[in-house]
């Protein structure tokens, strides 16, 4: 059960948080200017051109990755991992 | 676990690298960062093709850093590299980064873009610690645990008899 939740929440934290930056990114570099989550302007600053994707959508998915990651925590403060239980030691990067 | 009695600053310290939490958000690191610069690769190439003559003119501006004349002189003469170079390794850089294949090679790569970016933008209004300096650190970090390791291509490149033989490959690798 606790790797399950474990499993479930890195899956579903990584999954909002990538496919709010990096599919959708792909969608919206990929469609044509702009390539970024804003509008482009003219000298006189009007607006030529809008974001296929609205930033509030792409930043919602990544809130929302953030707020499962919270959950999780949340979780874990009431219901604590086994003292023993996922750490181990320390292996240095070569 | 490391003790060291001579620093009672550190104690027993537990890292756990390979846990599942660690590996999850070294490689989600990894991949944002990709993102990141092949973003910012890939979207000169729609634009512009290989002519990014921004970066020459970039670099003559960059006077009166802590890298004296080099980018200056990069700018005046190394314009035939630096135009199709920084849209070309940008997106090659995001590419490895994603995919986690030759991840400290492009790691390095992206260090040295941050280091220009960092020194030549001189958005040091808030000081020296700014979100430049912060993606040369996110390059620096890929660099330090080996981050391509981690739900990445250079886990299973590394397993092959050429890097067994050539360990010192991993320094490129991992």
């Amino acid at each position: 059960m606790t790797d399950t939740i474990d499993k479930a929440a890195r899956a579903l934290s990584a999954g909002l948080m990538l496919f709010g930056i990096v599919v959708l990114g792909l969608v919206e570099t990929f469609t044509g200017k702009p390539f970024a989550p804003a509008p482009i302007t003219n000298e006189a600053g009007e607006v030529t051109a809008m974001p296929l994707i609205s930033p509030e959508i792409r930043t919602g998915f990544v809130l929302a990755g953030l707020v499962v990651l919270g959950l999780y925590a949340a979780y874990r403060f009431v219901a604590p991992l086994p003292e023993d239980r996922g750490v181990s030691h320390e292996t240095m990067a070569d | 676990m490391s003790y060291q009695t001579s620093n009672p600053l550190v104690g027993e310290t537990e890292f756990a690298l390979e846990g599942p939490w660690a590996t999850y958000w070294i490689a989600f690191l990894r991949v944002v960062t990709g993102w990141w610069f092949f973003h910012a690769g890939v979207t000169k190439i729609i634009e512009n093709g290989f002519a990014f003559t921004y970066g020459p003119s970039y670099m003559k501006g960059m006077t009166g850093t802590a890298l004296g004349g080099i980018p200056v002189w990069m700018g005046n003469n190394l314009a035939w590299l630096i135009e199709p170079g920084v849209p070309l390794f940008e997106t090659l850089i995001g590419l490895a980064l994603i995919a986690g294949a030759f991840t400290r090679l492009a790691a390095f790569g992206g260090v040295i873009f941050m280091v220009l970016f960092w020194v030549g933008n001189a958005g040091f209004g808030h000081g020296v610690v700014n979100s430049d300096l912060m993606g040369l650190f996110l390059f620096m970090t890929v660099i330090v645990l080996a981050a391509g390791r981690y739900y990445g291509l250079d886990a299973l490149l590394e397993q092959t008899a050429l890097v067994k033989q050539n360990p010192k490959l991993r320094y490129l690798l991992g």
